[in-house]
């Protein structure tokens, strides 16, 4: 069943240079407004079940997209038909009275949201165990750090379960524990037949979540596809456009081919990204001190590309636990490289050290200096199972005991 | 259409009676949460008020109320006005910053924003109609209670579908023009000394000007009020005014807001 079906859909908003001008147009019927197109001509579906992951730039219109699913703004043109109840968290605690205790707060978020307070009373144990504020639910939430306000509002509106769930940015503020909780949840959902439209800044959150993407530039849409590809495609545009930005403005531009400059100046590709063990197998979970095979497969786009490679586990977007760069070591084969080649760059890991956690593999490729990333790709979450001990490293050791 | 809109905003209360019922006890806890007086400032400010106005008027001028009136107190004769007037005064004030406070709220989340006026409109009414009860069991004790009290409630109910309407009106078009704020405080004052509640109509000479009063809706209210409570008397002349009066400003005023709450978020 189609949940979420968008036909055509315009918005356009008019900008008033000065406040007056609103009402003399009002009243005079003269023309004082400049149209802003915020977005336009946008039809997308979605099944049930699906998730949907909207990306763009700033600015691009994603918020005024989900606005408009909402129902908080109306359209200017076309059609939007939602089937259900929307659940939309566009701005976490909108509803949040600063003065009030976080329980009075879930009764009167969740009668927003038009739950029925006798199913809050029995969801709202829950609700509180999920968001972990035991300690502070009876305080008022002026009290709350943004992280405590994230996941008391995540946790009303997912726990309401309603049938369409609209979710602006909403894991960017709590910590790693809790975006994990988040994203489960959220797989949950998923799992019961709910939809999801979601929009994000983290290209791995909407990659893992979404089963479709949208890539919205200047209120139109780029691309639209399976969310893996329509992901990888703007990560390439915004590495392009941050690396080259100087560069590109130099360059002359031909009318009405700026947008294609852009993608061409990419000298390579990542196509894949695979952590293996030693026999070839692809991992989910890694082993204490086994060794480890890190592969990825790049693709040559320019004639002569000379390069460098770099992996490296990271337990979040920012934060890298151990790095590893060709750019000191000499003794491979680093180029140059003829249009179209593919190869395949591999590091084995000896004795991996890490004994606790979860990571990500994150795959980069540099050029010659190993200053400009063209390209960075992050692996699927991998985790470590632990072995008996404590600390969160461990080293390859060997014991003996001399008497003497 | 019209009757659409009309229904929608008449319901919506009753409809969405959690979400109005949770509205108004924030709103109506939130005006002395963290305050240490608490409850008590919702007294202090139309006493003092009541201090001054009966020093001013009652001493230094003189004021005396008429015999029309039994032979009442100045005083009591002003609070029977002040207070109903009070509640009107303190909604419709407040109106014009109603919507613009929960801009965030109307513009993030999807819930029947003509819930706002109508509480914006219960909760100054929840808390002067205390003040109102107050006095009015201190006047029975004093023997002035008659059958006609009973119309009361009907009136003070006519007062608010009243104000209701006007506070719907204004702030939804305060939305769009901003100057409504600094307008409308400065119009409830002026409206407030064109009210006979600190001084008797009497005073006023020109039977032609008293006559120009029966347009102030306000004036009847507070008439009406007076006679009923002090006198026994029904000014049906008063009633022929705000019955139909108080109806059309709701209707009229929550079909406006219903008509352009949709551009709300445009302009939020």
């Amino acid at each position: 069943m189609t949940r979420v079906s968008v036909k055509n859909l315009h918005k356009d908003f008019k900008i008033y240079e000065r406040p007056q001008d609103r009402l003399s147009e009002l009243i005079l019927r003269r023309q004082k407004h400049t149209v802003f197109h915020a977005l336009s001509d946008i039809s997308f579906a979605v099944q049930e079940g699906k998730s949907l992951g909207i990306i763009g730039v700033n600015g691009a219109g994603k918020s005024t997209l989900l606005k408009l699913l909402a129902g908080t703004l109306q359209p200017t043109g076309g059609d939007i038909e939602i089937r259900g109840q929307v659940a939309a968290l566009l701005e976490l605690g909108a509803g949040f009275h600063p003065e009030f205790t976080g329980r009075k707060n879930i009764y009167l978020n969740a009668s927003l949201l038009g739950v029925p307070d006798k199913n809050i009373i029995e969801l709202e144990n829950d609700i509180i165990e999920f968001s972990e504020l035991e300690y502070f639910i009876d305080r008022p939430v002026k009290t709350y750090s943004s992280g405590m306000y994230v996941r008391l509002a995540f946790s009303i509106a997912t726990m309401a379960r309603p049938d369409i769930l609209v979710i602006d940015e909403a894991l960017s503020v709590g910590d790693l524990a809790f975006q994990k909780k988040c994203v489960q949840r959220m797989n949950e959902f998923i799992d019961e037949q709910k939809t999801m439209v979601f929009c994000s800044h983290s290209m791995f959150h909407v990659q893992e979540l979404c089963d479709t993407a949208i890539w919205l530039d200047k209120g139109q849409i780029k691309e639209m596809g399976d969310s893996d590809k329509v992901v990888g495609h703007y990560e390439d545009f915004c590495n392009s456009k941050k690396v080259y930005h100087s560069i590109s403005e130099d360059i002359p531009k031909e009318e009405g081919a700026s947008t294609e400059t852009e993608i061409k100046i990419q000298d390579c590709r990542i196509n894949s990204l695979s952590v293996k063990s030693p026999e070839g197998k692809e991992l989910d979970s890694l082993t204490p001190l086994a060794d480890v095979h890190l592969e990825m497969e790049v693709e040559v786009l320019v004639e002569g590309f000379e390069g460098n490679f770099g992996f490296a586990f990271m337990k979040s977007a920012e934060e890298p636990v151990a790095s590893f760069l060709t750019t000191d070591i000499d003794q491979i084969h680093k180029g140059p490289f003829k249009k179209g080649d593919i190869f395949t760059v591999s590091l084995t890991i000896k004795n991996f050290a890490m004994r606790v956690g979860d990571f990500y593999v994150l795959g980069g490729l540099a050029d010659k200096t190993g200053l400009l990333w063209y390209e960075t790709k992050f692996s699927k979450s991998l985790h470590v199972e632990p072995n008996k001990g404590v600390g969160p490293i461990i080293m390859n050791s060997e014991w003996s005991i001399n008497q003497g | 259409m019209f009757f659409t809109l009309l229904r929608q905003w008449v319901i919506t209360p009753v409809e969405n009676y959690r979400l109005f019922h949770h509205f108004t006890r924030q709103d109506f806890v939130a005006q002395f949460a963290a305050s240490i007086g608490g409850f008590l400032w919702l007294f202090v400010t139309p006493i003092a008020h009541i201090v001054i106005y009966a020093f001013v008027f009652g001493y230094i001028f003189q004021l005396r109320a008429l015999p029309e009136f039994g032979q009442t107190e100045f005083v009591i004769f002003m609070m029977i006005g002040y207070l109903p007037w009070f509640a009107f005064a303190e909604a419709v004030g407040k109106s014009p910053g109603l919507l613009l406070e929960k801009a965030g709220l109307i513009t993030k989340v999807l819930f029947p924003v003509q819930v706002i006026p109508v509480v914006g409109t219960v909760v100054p009414y929840l808390t002067h109609v205390i003040g109102f009860c107050l006095l009015l069991v201190y006047l029975a004790m004093q023997g002035y209670f008659n059958l006609l009290w009973l119309w009361l409630p009907v009136i003070f109910f006519l007062q608010f579908l009243f104000t209701l309407g006007l506070v719907a009106m204004l702030s939804a078009l305060c939305v769009f023009l901003r100057d409504l704020q600094q307008i409308v405080s400065l119009l409830v004052t002026i409206w407030f000394f064109l009210t006979p509640i600190i001084y008797p109509i009497t005073l006023i000479q020109s039977e032609g000007a008293r006559e120009l009063f029966l347009f102030n809706p306000m004036h009847s209210f507070v008439n009406l009020y007076r006679e009923i409570i002090l006198i026994g008397e029904f000014p049906l002349v008063n009633f022929q005014i705000i019955l139909p009066v108080a109806f059309i400003t709701y209707l009229i005023g929550g079909w406006l807001f219903v008509r352009i709450k949709h551009a709300f978020g445009d302009v939020l």
